[in-house]
């Protein structure tokens, strides 16, 4: 990345002067950095320490993509966002952040869903990509995107207590289809809001994400590129694992087969299955469960959570984890009517697919919930 | 006993915390600790193999000693030091939390 012959004032050399009394970065690193065009996909728990310390190292064009609005359960973790903030788009209240940290810093905002329709042109304007996304199919999308664009994907995710991190470069070194070619069915992996994050994981891991940001920007030292680092935070140990390039990538291997963006909701929601039969999940909406149950239908409801969940709300009714059903499905009766649900209807509809795989075949999955149930027919439900 | 390292969602579902140990016989294979792995915790049948083809999910792979064993044949004996006890069996799954 060539440097601009960019001149700084002496607010912005006072501003970045421990940077530059260091050989390794210096007037032209930090040259470097101000003409550095990095995006960021997601202002959430990645997303918000990758956009602040790229700022405040002096990145001069930052772009953030976010359809979302502040949550107050992303305060937790999101730590770009307050109190004053739920209800604002998080590019919004992103952009107000970083220009408060740094006003010298270009902030591009994208109020928009990542797709296949606008991804090209969002990464044309900018030098690497960071992801910081909450789900596969932008993943998938933005691994691409980047591949595409000929373009560096810093990637990291995290769940519970552990973290990836690595450097997707397809023209240098491996991408995200030569690790994972496909992603896991729906349901297979919960996400955050099924299984839960520590709050600084996310923190630890953007720090990452923005470390392996500026050194791609200056050109120096090792880069996570082609290395995999596995974060475990509960015994703050870390590995480290190398990653090849496949050379049956269908998206960067010697013959490929993706040449453009595909509908990644589709090849997120259809592959991974192993058979039609078992992704179909019979399913009872919570206004429907309501209905029945008021209309004296004999019911079993059975919560598959944790129990630090089912402490926080929870139907009357059975409670087997979803890790103990195997050693406990003796406990349920085959020819009663049962409704499964967890946290949003994902756990369960495993549950269900399990249950009826071993001859339950009177199983429903309540979609959406405990939380379906709780925003749609009991509002006075404590949430999580 | 060899030493398994689960990714969290799967060692929920075993509902086991941490490190795992199984007991396998030799040859130390790739195929001969999922067996094992699933005999002990049924709920990870489906998980990291196909229940049909028994082939490994393309969304986990397998670490040993700092390398990709992956692509390598389930049949293939695996480093000393997982035999020993030296080293985990490593099963990395995607994850996409953000």
């Amino acid at each position: 990345m060539a440097a601009s012959a960019t001149n700084f004032t002496n607010e912005e050399m006072l501003r970045y002067s421990r940077h530059l009394i260091m050989p390794e970065v210096a007037l032209e690193g930090q040259q470097k950095l101000k003409a550095a065009r990095v995006l960021c996909i997601g202002a959430g728990g990645l997303g918000s320490p990758v956009a602040l310390y790229l700022a405040a190292a002096g990145v001069g064009t930052l772009g953030i993509v976010d359809f979302d609005v502040v949550d107050s359960s992303n305060l937790q973790r999101q730590i770009i966002h307050g109190t004053a903030d739920v209800g604002r788009p998080k590019v919004e209240s992103a952009a107000e952040k970083i220009r408060a940290l740094n006003p010298f810093v270009r902030v591009r905002t994208f109020d928009a869903r990542l797709s296949s329709d606008n991804a090209l042109d969002i990464f044309r304007d900018f030098d690497i990509i960071v992801d910081g996304a909450d789900n596969f199919a932008t993943r998938y999308l933005a691994n691409d995107a980047a591949a595409l664009s000929g373009k560096p994907y810093v990637y990291a995710s995290v769940f519970r207590f552990e973290g990836q991190a690595t450097v997707f470069d397809a023209g240098n070194g491996p991408c995200y289809r030569c690790l994972y070619p496909e992603p896991p069915p729906p349901g297979m992996v919960p996400s955050c809001a099924e299984g839960g994050i520590l709050g600084v994981l996310p923190g630890l891991l953007g720090v990452i994400q923005a470390t392996e940001t500026i050194k791609l920007v200056l050109g120096s030292g090792d880069s996570l590129l082609g290395r995999l680092l596995l974060v475990d935070a509960l015994g703050m140990r870390f590995r480290e694992l190398a990653l090849r390039k496949d050379p049956d990538c269908p998206l960067c291997g010697k013959s490929p087969t993706i040449h453009g963006l595909i509908d990644y909701g589709e090849f997120c929601g259809i592959r991974g299955e192993e058979t039609p039969n078992e992704a179909v999940v019979p399913e009872v909406t919570p206004e429907s469960l309501k209905r029945e149950l008021d209309e004296g239908r004999k019911l079993v409801l059975l919560d598959v959570r944790e129990p630090r969940e089912r402490e926080i709300c929870g139907l009357p009714g059975l409670f087997i984890p979803l890790g103990d059903l195997a050693e406990r499905v003796h406990e349920l009766d085959a020819a009663d009517d049962t409704v499964v649900y967890c946290k949003s209807g994902v756990r369960s509809a495993r549950a269900v697919t399990f249950l009826r795989g071993v001859g339950y075949r009177k199983v429903r999955n309540l979609s959406g919930g405990i939380d379906g149930w709780a925003a749609r027919v009991d509002p006075s439900m404590p949430r999580h | 006993m060899i030493r398994v390292i689960l990714p969290a969602h799967l060692s929920t579902l075993a509902r086991e915390k941490g490190e795992l140990e199984v007991e396998v016989g030799e040859p130390v294979t790739q195929r001969a600790i999922l067996d094992a792995l699933e005999e002990r915790y049924p709920t990870l049948r489906g998980t990291i193999r196909d229940r049909v083809t028994w082939r490994r999910r393309p969304y986990v792979r397998f670490f040993a000693c700092g390398r990709d064993l992956s692509l390598e044949s389930p049949d293939a004996p695996l480093p000393e030091a997982i035999t020993t006890g030296a080293e985990p069996f490593l099963v990395i799954g995607a994850i996409a939390g953000g």
